[in-house]
């Protein structure tokens, strides 16, 4: 199996201005990362470098200790890495064994250099959502 | 390039990394090392995205080694981190054949890409794209396993420091055990010997992967490596220095009576 589902990348936030070709060329980055159950996937804090989605098994996330949400099939992680390669603002810990789709920075960031049209797109996306945010 | 060959053809760091060239310098140096191949950063990454063509490539190639297999990270060599990658990147002892290398090396490649070796890399100025290439040899059912420094890593004594245990040499370089610890010196005699405390020892299951199991009562204190043994642990000291050069760090394990180099690093923190 090579890349990720295109129809599961289409609904994450990032990607939701790029054409269906666009998320094709993305998609086939991916590759399949599994976790056994109680592994931490990510660590608050850390620098990370890899953008997850979820193909099957749960997740829960942590925000300084506590409790904050589970994540499932399809759900979606650590994109904001792609970009900035920054740390992570959580902790995720598999509550199942889990596997994910996982693209690194390493691997997105020559697409986006190579392809002006992805990089504005994504460039207006994250523009919207640091709009969203400051007006929650 | 995605290439795999024999672990004596090894001679690229920049494609195979410095365990893999490290261990082909071995062989071709006439130690005795166990048969195994090298894998390239780039074939590792094309197994671990999928790319059939190079899965059945790898599997054709290490088919022959038989089975079970131990898999082993080989870092590229970034301004000497590579002693310092050890513990982030993966090795995986005991995996069944060579049909199941894909996750194996799934799991390889994403150790060097994984949160902790990201953060470590920045912490240490590396912001280059990671590369990892992967050592498979034959695994050992080793009767006695262990470490050795060619000269002793606390005081800088020109003698031979070993540490050994039963059963794979994990125990011992994972802190499982307290090992048996031994000092030879260069003439083979041996200086001083001090059993351990071995409860357990680890061992390769049948499904794959290891296990930790209860020692006889009557072995755990008992030493386990003889006289004889220690002689040729010191001779292989004595090549390894003569072929990597002096204050080196060893794993090896004794199988049905023969004595086996895993792996020769330079010491990090000797005779301070």
């Amino acid at each position: 199996m090579r890349g990720a589902p295109v129809d599961v990348l289409q609904r994450v936030p990032l990607f939701t201005d790029l054409s269906k070709r666009e998320v094709q060329q993305i998609a086939r980055l991916f590759k399949e990362r599994r976790f056994a159950a109680g592994e931490t996937v990510v660590q608050e804090g850390s620098s990370g470098a890899a953008f997850f989605v979820i193909e099957s098994g749960e997740a829960k996330v942590f925000i300084g200790g506590k409790e904050h949400t589970t994540l499932k099939v399809d759900d979606y992680f650590g994109e904001i890495a792609l970009v900035d390669e920054g740390t992570r603002m959580a902790t995720i810990t598999a509550t199942s064994e889990l596997v994910c789709y996982g693209l690194t920075y390493w691997d997105f960031r020559p697409v986006v250099e190579a392809n002006g049209v992805i990089g504005w797109k994504l460039l207006q996306r994250m523009a919207k959502m640091l709009r969203a945010a400051r007006e929650d | 390039m995605k290439r795999v060959v024999p672990l004596e053809n090894a001679l690229d760091e920049t494609s195979f990394g410095s365990k893999a060239v490290g261990l082909g310098q071995a062989i071709r140096d006439g130690l005795p090392v166990p048969p195994g191949v090298a894998l390239s950063g780039s074939i590792v990454e094309a197994v671990a995205a999928g790319e059939s063509s190079a899965i059945k490539a790898v599997a054709k190639r290490v088919r022959p080694l038989g089975g079970p297999l131990a898999v082993r990270s080989s870092a590229m060599d970034e301004d000497g981190a590579e002693a310092s990658f050890a513990g982030q990147h993966l090795t995986l002892l005991n995996v069944p054949s060579a049909d199941e290398l894909g996750s194996a090396l799934s799991k390889i490649w994403w150790s060097a890409n994984s949160d902790s070796a990201i953060t470590y890399r920045k912490r240490v100025g590396l912001f280059t794209r990671p590369s990892i290439g992967v050592v498979v040899q034959a695994l050992l059912d080793p009767d006695t396993a262990g470490v050795m420094f060619t000269k002793n890593p606390v005081t800088g004594a020109d003698e031979r420091v070993i540490e050994a245990s039963w059963g794979l040499g994990e125990a011992v370089v994972a802190g499982i055990v307290i090992p048996d610890h031994y000092r030879v010196d260069r003439s083979g005699q041996v200086l001083e010997r001090k059993p351990g405390l071995k409860r357990v020892s680890v061992r390769g299951v049948p499904e794959g992967g290891t296990v930790e199991k209860d020692v006889p009562p009557e072995l755990v204190e008992s030493l386990c490596l003889d006289d004889d043994q220690l002689r040729q642990l010191s001779q292989l000291a004595d090549r390894c220095e003569q072929v990597y050069g002096h204050g080196r760090d060893v794993e090896w394990a004794i199988e049905d009576g023969t004595l086996y180099l895993l792996q020769c690093r330079v010491i990090t923190q000797a005779g301070r």
